[in-house]
């Protein structure tokens, strides 16, 4: 036990865990950048969106190892290769969660506001969004754990993290190292679970959540 | 921050995917490759529901042990796969090979297995159960003819997320010599041969998507108010 | 019960899908298993998972072919560690370990293998510690050559900085920027043992790149000037690295010798003949050139691996 303590202890566990999180934050704002404004746009047209949703039904289907070997040929060993990668891969949650949290929005209540006249965008940020706010938090919150956990494997194009941890604890007699590793990981990938978790609630407007409680 | 320049280099390189290669060693190391992955992938699924199933029925009747089970297979979900891997070779009595690969790929999706029976099992409407009592059918009858039934299509949803997921891990087996299409993409990576990641790469890939789009079309067929839709 | 007719329907159609895929994927099961068709006893050849290691692989297994016996190969095995478990488990009959790694990765050596002053010496401490284990192993007589590391410097910065050997390395290293892997940072006998040596040393920056082939690959592409292989790595012919000197010779040997499980050697002991004659064919030039084929080339291990015995008469 304090062999695996001995290796958060080592000068180079904090670097590696730096590297980790910094893979995951970037890709996933830089997937959310992208995908959050692809859905707001094709959120009125019924094809637009489905073909987005299919489009992320399909990305959510691919192997993170294969994505992250194809940036190999493609774009070289290290970080941005890797970062290239996870975030294609983090994109499909984001962009299925978001476009079917606004499809969800009942007509009517669009009718009803379009009525009152209410703006396109005003109908967008007073209404679709707050109403979605839930469904597109889980998208994200999804998108950052699987991050968390595909960054893992960033290892194997020489982009750092902790799955170096895991590969030298295989590669030595180091159960200690491979330990802690697998423990780091895991721990990151439920400390997001759980903090996304929070955020989704901290975002979901007041109405919903009583309506939620309701159902 | 991508290295465009780079990136056209590499576009323009007339050798990076060898076509002679791919034809010479088709028998050899390809179809291997894909055999070995659909074996790995259909154990695993296979595996999983014959655990996950009963356990989901029990857990939808017995609400109490719902939690727990959640919890373990949850905390099981949560290891990163290629830690999971190292873990059980790491363990003295297991081969390498694919027996622990099976078993990892087996513990992740019982969560999703599991989750969903106990989503489908309560969407039964309870009328339709009260019904079936009424015609005096026993507990195990209702459970066979009426309740998994009903609930087929969401269960068959969790197994076609789980297979895909499965489809998925299964690459990273190939680092514990468990075979698959894994191994094109890591030997690939160690004799820096793209040919080969590639091959294996986009395969894994296709073979995911394939999996995704049947189940997903065996899920649309159960799904009674989609047909009534169309008809 | 729509719902029930359709389930009924449906099931032997499932059942016939998933009989048809088994089918097909119970073709060839598992790992890279070989089946030839030597006839004579099974031997299964293990290697790890790098080119020379594949060469190698592949030609003892072949030579045994040639020599009555029916090989099988798994050479996908991804560290020491791996290869040591399937040999231990009789997954695998023997392997190419090599003798310094084996010290100190392997066998409980309790001193420190970079000490051994002859290659001699470190074979026979690693032979006798490998027949103490349980099942015993039995560490055949080593290739005359050493594969030990490689510290290679990008040609312009070596010209530029006019290094030729670790000394004046350690004393450029502030400015330079190494790409090792996480291994050879904390093993023992690598960047600790260079450190100690050449005290000078202390790279401006470390990039850690785990795969072998994908070090040379980042050192071409200008990521780092300073990277680590193997003196036998087909990458080093390029003229555009220079290997540098080790003047203090810090490092222990690393001769390839085959591992084989006592048990087998002892039912087969026409193994260890058969594996001697190709070693002893072996050095640092041909094997250099022969991963070079691999790794540069892109020709298959198995075919570079028959045409070396064929060339030299141990196969027809």
């Amino acid at each position: 036990m304090d062999k695996i303590l001995a290796v958060f202890a080592r000068p180079d566990f904090l670097e590696k865990l730096r590297e980790h999180i910094v893979l995951s934050v970037v890709a996933l704002l830089v997937a959310i950048a992208i995908a959050l404004p692809v859905a707001l746009l094709v959120r009125n047209t019924r094809l637009g969106a489905a073909i987005a949703i299919n489009i992320g039904n399909v990305g959510r289907a691919v192997p993170s190892l294969a994505i992250l070997a194809l940036a190999l040929p493609l774009l070289g060993i290290g970080f941005k290769a890797a970062l290239v990668a996870l975030t294609a891969l983090a994109i499909p949650p984001i962009l299925i969660n978001t476009s079917t949290g606004l499809r969800e929005v009942r007509q009517e209540i669009i009718d009803a506001a379009r009525g009152m006249g209410l703006s396109e965008s005003q109908i967008l940020t007073r209404i679709q969004l707050p109403i979605a706010a839930p469904v597109i938090f889980a998208g994200i919150r999804t998108s950052a754990v699987q991050t968390v956990a595909s960054a893992t494997l960033a290892t194997f194009i020489g982009a750092g993290g902790l799955g170096d941890l895991i590969v030298e604890g295989l590669q030595r007699r180091g159960p200690e190292i491979l330990l802690a590793g697998a423990f780091s990981v895991a721990l990151l990938a439920i400390i997001t679970e759980i903090g996304f978790g929070w955020l989704e609630r901290a975002f979901t407007p007041k109405g919903l959540k009583i309506a939620q409680k309701r159902r | 921050m991508i290295d465009l320049a780079l990136l056209q280099d590499v576009l323009q390189e007339p050798e990076l995917i060898d076509w002679e290669w791919l034809k010479e060693n088709f028998w050899e190391d390809i179809v291997p490759a894909v055999q070995g992955h659909i074996f790995l992938s259909v154990i695993s699924v296979a595996v999983a529901l014959v655990i996950a199933l009963p356990v989901g029925i029990l857990s939808a009747r017995y609400r109490k042990i719902y939690p727990p089970v959640t919890f373990v297979t949850g905390i099981l979900y949560s290891i990163p796969s290629l830690a999971l891997f190292a873990i059980l070779i790491s363990i003295p009595g297991v081969a390498i090979g694919p027996t622990p690969v099976i078993i990892a790929l087996v513990a992740y999706s019982l969560l999703i297995l599991i989750r969903n029976t106990v989503a489908g099992l309560d969407a039964v409407p309870p009328e339709t159960i009260d019904a079936a009592k009424g015609m005096g059918l026993t507990g195990r009858q209702i459970l066979l003819r009426v309740e998994l039934p009903l609930a087929l299509p969401i269960i068959v949803a969790g197994i076609r997320i789980a297979t895909v997921t499965i489809i998925g891990i299964a690459t990273i087996g190939a680092y514990i010599s468990g075979g698959g299409l894994g191994a094109l993409i890591f030997d690939g990576i160690n004799r820096q041969f793209p040919t080969m990641i590639i091959a294996g790469a986009v395969l894994a890939t296709l073979m995911a998507i394939i999996a995704d789009l049947l189940l997903l079309g065996v899920e649309r067929y159960l799904r009674p108010w989609a047909r009534a839709r169309r008809a | 019960m729509k719902n029930r007719t359709k389930m009924i329907r449906a099931v032997p159609l499932l059942l016939a899908a998933s009989a048809l895929v088994l089918a097909v994927a119970c073709g060839n099961v598992g790992g890279s298993g070989d089946s030839d068709s030597g006839g004579g006893p099974t031997i299964t050849v293990g290697s790890k998972n790098f080119t020379e290691q594949y060469i190698l692989g592949n030609m003892y297994a072949q030579a045994l072919e040639a020599n009555g016996f029916s090989a099988e190969t798994k050479l996908d095995l991804g560290s020491e560690q791996i290869a040591d478990k399937a040999l231990q488990n009789g997954q695998i009959d023997l392997y190419p370990e090599y003798t310094g790694t084996s010290l100190v990765a392997i066998v409980p050596y309790k001193g420190d293998p970079a000490k051994l002053n002859s290659p001699k010496a470190t074979y026979e401490a690693a032979k006798k510690l490998y027949a103490k284990r349980d099942p015993a192993d039995t560490m055949l007589t080593p290739a005359p050559f050493n594969n030990t590391y490689g510290i290679f410097v990008r040609k312009p910065v070596a010209e530029e900085k006019g290094i030729t050997n670790l000394d004046q390395l350690a004393k450029e290293s502030k400015d330079l920027t190494f790409i090792s892997y996480s291994e050879f940072q904390n093993r023992s006998d690598g960047y600790p043992n260079m450190q100690d040596n050449y005290p000078a040393l202390d790279f401006g920056k470390i990039e850690i790149v785990n795969q072998l082939g994908l070090r040379y690959t980042g050192l071409e592409n200008g990521e780092g000037d300073v990277g680590v292989g193997f003196t036998t790595d087909g990458q080093l012919t390029s003229d555009q690295l220079v290997v540098m000197e080790d003047p203090k010779s810090i490092w222990p040997f690393y001769y390839p010798a085959p591992v084989v499980r006592s048990d087998v050697l002892e039912k087969h002991p026409k193994i260890e003949g058969i594996l001697n004659s190709v070693n002893s064919k072996l050095d640092v030039d041909t094997m250099r050139e022969l991963n070079g084929k691999v790794d540069l080339e892109q020709e298959d291990p198995e075919d570079v691996a028959k045409e070396f015995l064929e060339k030299e008469g141990i196969v027809k």
